[in-house]
């Protein structure tokens, strides 16, 4: 009994040893070939020589005409960082008081929320762009923001009610009673609260954010001269597809930050999706 | 479960006080502040998504080709049948289709059977959830590009079939090849996600019941069968559906794999709408088919919370 126990964890070991290289291959095929010229990479992809391996070509992506990448880098994080504000600070206080008010018509309202998780957001780019051509803000960086925003509320609204109905209703009462009024105690007592129904939004939101191609590629169009770290990759590599040293090494540098940062923070971010996914 | 409680109990406490006029003005002005807070996000909600969804849904009536100066005309359902004779689009539909349901059902088979193996928490099964995430946080744009490069002609598998005297393998450059390569390309992004799923609901499957059924005999299979599965029932019909509703809108990985080709053959539907209907100013055909979209998409939500629902009310009555 015991015995045929370690066989067959010694298989499920060396089974799953196996998938998780071979999950790993295209990156570990990413990283050697962003060091080596077209024509190493050509004759021998999966090589890794250190000897003739250089920096040249990741220098030359970092510095490339079509796709400047810090400037990507540092649109991106705006994007980031503006997306999350606008989204938790407006679900925060509408979910507050969707949570703590029995009224049918906030329970209709966030039903009505709830329906727009499932809006495929990509194909309503194209309405999109009327309306923001009506606000004045097509191909802005504030149009992307309103509508990468708009298209996270939904889901941000409603785990914010959901954890909020779990806060005990006496905090807002005590708070009430001392005369503090409903966005004072919202902001300085509830939302410390929801630190950790924060965080996980922030992370998932960011991800999206991070990996949307099709909204700042409609939105922002060529002629804003704004691109992210993804239109920024398709601009320059989806020009020379075929010129592996400049296809590699970029690629290279777009997926560096978000990896080290999934690295660093992956139990977070796993958790957070399993927490996001069962209440949604 | 909890929220019921509360809901009943906010019925049964009294009601408050006789209103004076000041506590009538008081009130007013709780409604008012009420409002003032749900107001930025219904406003942001209401103007940047539910809006341009009844605009698609008008559109769709409309010949509009997106000029300015152009007033839309109304032209009843002619963009659908367009649609629905054209050939083109069709296969585009049913190729949509195709890639959600399949896609959906291996993404779920590879994370089902990934979670019991990596079920237990110990070091190398956090390193192996890890591993099998990681695809997941890049952008499907990238994955695309960093494939194209691995599987086309001069790719690095064809280069090594070459080296052991092999032909090289059509993966993007033949219809058939080039679709399967996609759903390939995206299980290997997107199962990690209904991993972490599965995980969580593995879970919450009782302990003793599984060693119940242990002392009674049961192998592996068996216990699978008629313990962990029935268990897991619930969050597999989520996770299926739910992962078919983000498949059809596929559309990053198909702009970076194949760009549509060969001979559309991996053109989605999301695919048709952004890069060919739209740049080609067919604004009302454009809006039409994503018309058909949030329909598809509204169908399997709908199906989601009323399986939801009924697996809320099954558990409570256990």
């Amino acid at each position: 009994m015991r015995k045929t126990a370690t066989i067959s964890n010694a298989l499920r070991i060396s089974f799953v040893g196996l998938l998780c290289l071979a999950m790993l291959v295209p990156m570990y095929l990413l990283i050697v070939n962003s060091f080596k010229d077209q024509q190493s990479i050509l004759s021998a992809p999966f090589e890794l020589n250190l000897a003739t391996a250089t920096p040249d070509f990741l220098i030359q992506a970092w510095n490339s005409r079509e796709f400047s990448v810090p400037f990507g880098y540092l649109i991106t994080c705006g994007l980031v960082i503006c997306v999350n504000i606008v989204s938790i600070g407006v679900c925060a206080p509408a979910a507050y008081v969707i949570a703590r008010s029995p009224k049918a018509l906030f329970r209709a309202i966030l039903l009505f929320f709830i329906a727009g998780m499932f809006i495929p957001t990509q194909v309503i780019l194209i309405p999109v762009i009327f309306v923001l051509r009506g606000l004045g803000l097509m191909g802005t960086f504030p149009g992307l923001v309103l509508f990468m925003a708009s298209a996270t509320v939904p889901f941000t609204l409603f785990v914010f009610t959901g954890f909020i109905r779990l806060l005990p209703k006496a905090l807002d009462e005590a708070a009430s009673m001392d005369g503090a009024g409903r966005l004072y105690t919202l902001w300085r007592i509830v939302f410390p609260l929801m630190k950790p129904i924060v965080a996980t939004v922030f992370i998932l939101n960011a991800l999206g954010v991070w990996n949307d191609f099709a909204s700042p590629q409609v939105i922002l169009g060529p002629g804003s001269g704004l691109y992210t770290v993804t239109t920024g990759v398709y601009a320059s590599v989806g020009q020379y597809s075929a010129d592996y040293t400049k296809v590699f090494p970029t690629l290279l540098l777009a997926v560096v930050p978000i990896l080290l940062i999934f690295i660093l923070m992956q139990r977070y971010v796993m958790s957070g999706l399993a927490a996001g996914a069962t209440k949604g | 479960m909890t929220t019921e409680t509360r809901t009943s109990r906010a019925e049964l406490s009294p009601k408050p006080p006789t209103k004076t006029k000041r506590s009538n003005k008081a009130k007013t002005r709780a409604v008012l502040t009420e409002f003032s807070m749900v107001a930025p996000a219904v406003l942001v909600y209401v103007g940047l998504l539910v809006v341009p969804v009844l605009f698609a849904f008008y559109y769709s009536l409309t010949d509009y080709n997106g000029f300015p100066s152009q007033t839309p005309k109304f032209v009843g359902f002619k963009n659908f049948e367009r649609i629905f004779e054209s050939a083109d689009v069709k296969g585009t539909m049913v190729l949509t289709g195709i890639v959600a349901a399949v896609g959906s059902l291996l993404v779920n088979f590879a994370a089902l059977g990934m979670a019991l193996l990596l079920q237990k928490t110990n070091r190398f099964n956090t390193f192996g959830r890890v591993v099998m995430f990681y695809p997941h946080v890049l952008s499907m744009l990238v994955v695309g590009f960093l494939w194209a490069a691995i599987l086309g002609p001069q790719g690095a598998v064809n280069t090594l079939r070459e080296v052991l005297g092999q032909g090289d393998l059509p993966f993007l450059s033949d219809p058939l090849w080039a679709l399967w390569t996609m759903v390939g390309v995206i299980v290997w992004a997107q199962f990690g996600v209904q991993l972490v799923l599965y995980l969580a609901g593995l879970q919450t499957i009782p302990a003793e019941l599984l060693e119940a059924a242990r002392i009674d005999g049961a192998n592996k299979w068996q216990l699978f069968r008629s313990v962990t599965w029935p268990a897991l029932g619930p969050t597999a019909t989520v996770a299926i559906i739910t992962s078919g509703i983000s498949l059809l809108k596929t559309y990053d990985v198909v702009v970076s794999l194949t760009g549509g080709g060969p001979a559309g053959s991996t053109k989605t539907l999301a695919y048709e709408i952004l890069s060919v209907s739209f740049p080609e100013r067919r604004i009302g055909l454009a809006s039409a088919e994503s018309v058909l979209l949030i329909i598809a998409a509204a169908i399997l939500a709908f199906t989601v919370l009323a399986l939801r629902k009924k697996a809320d009310e099954g558990a409570e009555s256990v």
